[in-house]
């Protein structure tokens, strides 16, 4: 696709620089309908390179001169400028400064390093419009999606969960259209499949449109687009779900990982059983008097209470890391580990309040709070209660 | 609070946190602690821990809302007071077979909501699920040792 655009530029190479700037201005018609939508600050203007590149002007002037002594490293300098380009398209919407690595001197750049430039340019702007023109009005996301990787030019896009498989008149209208506008994608499959989905909202009156480029090598017709679209959601979910399992990602192959799912979601729910059973003892020792007037607001008594430096805490404490300063028992996270194995090591049905002494759950019957003085200790426990969490 | 950041927790995927529908947990929890405590304090410590299993199921669904199908189906089996039974044992579900045929199954049976889901939809209501329950079993363990300390 470079090649075909970039043919009439490189017909110009008589090595005047006005010309070349001026033949990488034609693109800017496109690119400016790309790079001014996404670019909260271009800067003003028209027909100047540094627009197109939206860039300031210092910048893009150092940019430009950069290549000059650049041109022996080449190829190897070229990229990166490019990639600095995209870079700037991709995320910071030329806000950030561009960190050109080499030192410039104002020499004019040379032809073929803005040629290939430009070139890379114009072939990113090619690969963008037809997935823009196509794209309606979910395109603002499509093109977020490829602005969001960082490799170079065939646009990998990683597939986020879809929709059930929607319209495949548009997935067909846009494929049609996909290699009408680059000539090199007529002869190959791009390497990537784009999906345009809702994420979260299932229950849209209308299905956005889902753009699928074939994988090469895939069969494209609707069906087993539809399957594809439905194994990789279910990959996606599997992943996420191996991320909350812990000792899941190492895993490899669905059934062991449903496996571990499925113990997992089991020990927690014995957890449950067997925390409720202990609470359920201790509970009569428990004076809960104090504690109404903290929980009858939500947020109130817990902003009070988190007044004494638990705010900080209380992101903290959720979170698997013990937190040992504030003197604030809390088990970390692989000692729920241990908690799952406690119940199994002495059966279930023998559970008993004078258990072995299990470390830290010891119900001390001469400990009770009803001895002390039951406001103040309460509200002490309710408040350290209220910090702990 | 709660409902903002709990659609920002289910939309920021990477995050993941469940930072709002905490506090709303604990409270609840605890609140329902407090009014178990005070209406059974003759009755037998097995009655006591039901109710309080059935608190913590019904904190946690309180806190995940309505927004996701398995607290939808768990508010609706408290709702209608139905003895709130999970699998305990394994001894069934050890036997060989349970490889591959029934893994879905299995998990169906254990998601509440499960048996009226696809595949894909169980997948993601299992890992919201495992997420609140694993909050619930910190919050409990917590209320646990500052109580028992």
């Amino acid at each position: 696709m470079g090649p075909a655009r970039c043919s009439g530029v490189g017909s110009g190479n008589s090595g005047a620089y006005t010309t070349e700037i001026a033949e990488s201005l034609r693109f800017e018609e496109e690119i400016h309908s790309i790079v001014h939508p996404s670019l909260d600050s271009s800067p003003a203007a028209g027909g100047s390179f540094t627009a197109l590149l939206g860039l300031p002007a210092n910048q893009a002037v150092e940019l430009l001169h950069e290549t000059g002594p650049s041109e022996a490293p080449g190829s190897a300098a070229a990229p990166s400028p490019t990639g600095e380009l995209w870079r700037l398209r991709l995320g910071e919407h030329a806000a950030g400064p561009l960190h050109l690595p080499l030192g410039c001197s104002p020499t004019f750049p040379s032809n073929a390093a803005l040629v290939e430039r430009a070139a890379r340019f114009s072939v990113f702007a090619a690969e963008d419009s037809p997935a823009l023109s196509s794209g309606g009005g979910p395109s603002p996301r499509l093109k977020a999606e490829p602005l969001d990787s960082d490799s170079p030019p065939l646009l990998p896009i990683p597939t986020e969960k879809t929709q059930r498989p929607a319209k495949r008149k548009e997935c067909e209208k846009s494929k049609a259209k996909g290699p009408a506008k680059k000539s090199k994608s007529a002869e190959e499959n791009t390497a990537a499949a784009a999906k345009e989905t809702a994420a979260e909202n299932t229950d849209g009156e209308k299905l956005p449109y889902v753009h699928v480029r074939a994988r090469r090598g895939q069969a494209t017709d609707s069906h087993s687009l539809a399957e594809r679209a439905r194994r990789e959601k279910i990959n996606a979910r599997m992943k996420l779900l191996q991320e909350l399992v812990p000792g899941c990602s190492k895993i490899t192959g669905t059934a062991l990982v449903l496996d571990e799912i499925i113990n997992h979601v089991q020990s927690l729910q014995r957890q449950v059983e067997f925390l409720s059973m202990r609470l359920a003892a201790v509970n009569p020792r428990i004076d809960f008097g104090g504690l109404d007037s903290f929980l009858s607001a939500e947020c109130g008594p817990l902003a009070t209470a988190n007044g004494r430096g638990g705010v900080a805490l209380d992101p903290a404490l959720w979170s698997s890391h013990p937190v040992t300063a504030n003197g604030a028992r809390w088990l970390p996270q692989p000692q729920i580990r241990h908690v799952d194995v406690w119940p199994t090591q002495q059966s279930s049905t023998a559970w008993t309040r004078d258990g072995p002494a299990h470390p830290h759950a010891l119900l001390n019957p001469g400990a009770s709070l009803v001895g002390y003085d039951p406001a103040s200790s309460v509200l002490l426990n309710s408040n350290q209660l209220k910090t702990e969490l | 609070m709660e409902s903002k950041s709990s659609t920002t927790g289910n939309r920021d995927n990477p995050n993941r946190n469940l930072h709002g529908s905490k506090t709303m947990m604990a409270s609840h929890f605890l609140r329902a602690l407090f009014r178990i405590q005070q209406t059974s304090t003759s009755s037998s410590s097995a009655g006591r821990s039901r109710r309080i299993r059935r608190a913590a199921y019904a904190s946690m669904a309180y806190s995940a809302g309505t927004r996701r199908a398995w607290s939808r189906a768990l508010l609706r089996k408290l709702r209608s007071r139905a003895r709130l039974r999970f699998p305990r044992r394994l001894s069934r579900a050890a036997t060989p077979q349970r490889r591959d045929m029934d893994q879905a199954q299995v998990l169906r049976k254990l998601v509440p909501g499960g048996p009226s889901m696809d595949d894909c939809k169980l997948l993601e209501e299992t890992a919201d699920y495992i997420r609140f329950l694993t909050t619930q079993v910190r919050l409990m363990q917590t209320v646990m040792d500052s109580v028992s300390s």
